[in-house]
């Protein structure tokens, strides 16, 4: 059934694309900036969203899952000794410096873990197997990221001159707020995080009775090739980890096993995973003032959006003010010219939507596939951008409205 | 053929039987009295109309005419409704309307009074049909598309039905807007220079639509124009210059003016 509200967008068709264009434009710019503040929220904890623990143990200055400070090894033993507790699995979280095959330098955030653990990796990989990491100086890459860590087709690099050699993609793990990914065996991650500067104390007794010491650092050589190197360190007890991940066994209760964890590990933090990630999401919305930005972006392309939808509906009232004013001289009520406008901008509103929704959903696979960032258009994303839309076209329409409302229609006899 | 939606938006226009609006004709369709209008601009005042007093007997053609710049079709929007007087009294039917309060005056006008214009003021994206199914459907008329096409059918252009307003020529476009001021048989049309759009051809025949609504349909007609041959078809005129009624003609002939 037609309607005046229809009939008078699409009477002219030209016009009527360039108004929709506008409104294309808002909405996307609406939802992109929504996308990516919730791809960036998600991402920065996505890995932990992944991982299959009951509680993670975490040093006591632990700020964000990528900010924390070392634990000993042997509080994987420890924790196995604590009622309740099914499983325990160290996780190693370390920074290298990547050295492509093309020769460039990139940051690299590298995580070991027991690749036949049940704990850590819940990711999916597109091609490659987790066996694969215990072959020595293997990785697994997180995809997006092979482009800034310039891996072609050989799919070789270097981390402190010691080799990596990538066996297979994780896909959808990457954190827009980190360096690329990489995923290691727990011996080959805490190679490259001790690898990459060899250091070591002299000191000599003076005359006075002194001590004189002198600390040199010393970058290991690069190019090393794989014969040469000797196979990873294996993790000894007194080896700095980052985390412990816990099972607890069924029907355990999470809280009074949390108790038995930390009175059995001193200075840690006992966390779910839920918590752990909330932390992590908030360190980086919160702290890092990254999120409050990105929060700005979607506030600014919600209000430059109702202005451009505004517009384009104030001047199409406008455009047709004669035939309102006809309207009203003829007896209507101002509410049937509201009910028109308000029609009309809905129609606007959902014209509007659908494809500037489809074009971000592009996009953001888009994005996602070739530079790994994720630009998050949920269910729950997508009806609160087309509840916004619907609210920007009718918060619009009253602007509209109420020029009709002053609308003298004696105009009707104006030539 | 396309319905159009109007109901939608009109369906609940429709007065009650028992609306305090409906009037019965009386003998006279229209009496102004005293009628002044000031416009205020900062300091300074001016007068559009100064103490206008006019009748307009049920069923008379009647015309106002005058000279640019007169007041005539301000006198036209007081007597529509469309605009306030300043000071004095309009009696529509009956019924003093300017007492009445502006949605009592809408639903007034949508029962009672038709309007052509100037311009034609007709809906660019309707057709011809939807432009006349608007005023019954604000009127809550049902079978609007059928009366439509019987209203058309009178002014002569029922197979112009679905064609837009920029299809029609002049007269064409005028003559729907005659059939949509006669939608729900409106007691009263006001016409503002229904001819002035119109070159001699079209304009000769909206003046013979015209005749023909007048004498067959006993309606009362008011006609603002600068057009003489309208006088034809005239049963009185008033002719106003510079805010007042200077003379009051009436039975005019050709040439009388």
């Amino acid at each position: 059934m037609a309607s005046i509200a229809r009939k008078n967008l699409f009477e002219d068709i030209p016009r009527f694309l360039v108004a929709q264009a506008g409104i294309m434009f808002a909405v996307s710019l609406v939802t992109i900036q929504l996308g990516i503040l919730k791809g960036f929220s998600r991402s920065t904890a996505i890995v932990i969203d992944y991982a299959r623990a009951d509680l993670w143990v975490a040093s006591k200055e632990m700020v964000a899952f990528e900010l924390t400070s070392p634990l000993p090894a042997d509080y994987i033993n420890k924790s196995m000794t604590v009622t309740g507790v099914d499983r325990a699995e160290i996780l190693l979280v370390r920074a290298g410096r990547w050295h492509g095959h093309d020769g460039k330098l990139s940051p690299a955030r590298i995580f070991g873990f027991n690749p036949d653990g049940e704990l850590f990796a819940g990711w999916r990989l597109s091609d490659g197997n987790l066996n694969d990491l215990k072959q020595p100086y293997t990785a697994i890459v997180a995809s997006g990221v092979q482009k800034s860590l310039g891996l072609d087709e050989t799919r070789i690099g270097s981390i402190a001159g010691l080799p990596v050699t990538i066996v297979g993609t994780a896909e959808d793990v990457q954190s827009n707020a980190s360096s690329p990914f990489l995923f290691s065996s727990l011996e080959t991650a805490n190679t490259y995080g001790d690898a990459e500067i060899n250091s070591s104390i002299n000191c000599i007794r003076q005359a006075s009775g002194d001590l004189d010491c002198t600390n040199s650092f010393k970058n290991r050589p690069l190019g090393q090739k794989n014969g040469d190197l000797a196979p990873p360190k294996p993790l000894s007890l007194s080896d700095p980890i980052s985390y412990v991940l816990i099972r607890a066994k069924p029907g355990q209760d999470l809280p009074q096993l949390k108790q038995r964890l930390l009175s059995a590990l001193p200075e840690t933090q006992i966390l779910t995973q839920a918590e752990i990630a909330a932390i992590t999401r908030n360190y980086w919305e919160v702290r890092t003032g990254v999120g409050f930005i990105l929060g700005l972006g979607a506030t600014v392309g919600f209000i430059v959006g109702m202005v451009v939808v505004g517009q384009i509906l104030y001047a199409s009232v406008a455009d047709h003010l004669r035939e309102f004013g006809t309207l009203k001289a003829m007896g209507a009520a101002n509410s049937v010219i509201y009910r028109i406008i308000i029609e009309q901008s809905l129609w606007m509103a959902i014209l509007g939507y659908v494809p500037s929704m489809g074009i971000c959903l592009t996009l953001g696979q888009w994005t996602q596939m070739t530079r790994g960032i994720m630009i998050l258009i949920e269910p729950s994303t997508a009806a609160a951008v087309l509840l916004l839309t619907v609210v920007m076209c009718m918060g619009s329409a009253i602007f509209a409205v109420q020029k009709v409302t002053r609308l003298d229609p004696a105009i009707v006899f104006k030539a | 053929m396309t319905a159009i939606d109007f109901k939608r938006f009109f369906g609940k226009m429709a007065p009650s039987p028992s609306s305090p609006v409906r009037v019965m004709a009386k003998e006279t369709a229209i009496v102004a009295s005293h009628i002044n209008l000031v416009y205020r601009n900062g300091g300074e005042e001016f007068n559009a109309l100064q103490d206008v007093s006019l009748t307009v007997k049920s069923g008379e053609v009647h015309l106002l005419m005058g000279p640019s710049g007169s007041g005539k079709t301000t006198l036209l929007s007081i007597l529509a409704g469309l605009l306030t007087p300043t000071s004095g009294q309009v009696h529509l039917l009956g019924e003093e309307i300017t007492q009445f309060s502006r949605p009592r005056l809408a639903a007034f006008r949508l029962q009672h009074l038709g309007f052509i214009f100037q311009g034609f003021n007709l809906f660019p994206a309707l057709t011809a049909c939807e432009n006349v199914e608007v005023a019954f459907h604000l009127k809550g008329t049902h079978q609007a598309r059928r009366q439509a096409i019987e209203l058309l059918d009178q002014v002569g252009l029922a197979d112009r039905c679905n064609h837009r307003p920029q299809a029609l020529s002049g007269g064409q476009k005028q003559r729907v807007a005659i059939a949509r001021a006669l939608a729900g048989n409106p007691q009263l049309i006001m016409a503002d220079e229904p001819t002035a759009a119109l070159d001699s051809q079209n304009g000769h025949a909206i003046i013979e639509l015209l005749r023909s609504l007048a004498k067959t349909s006993g309606r009362t007609v008011l006609i603002v124009t600068h057009d003489p041959r309208i006088l034809d078809v005239a049963d009185r005129v008033t002719d106003l210059e510079d805010g007042k009624i200077v003379t009051k003609l009436t039975k005019a002939k050709p040439g009388q003016q």
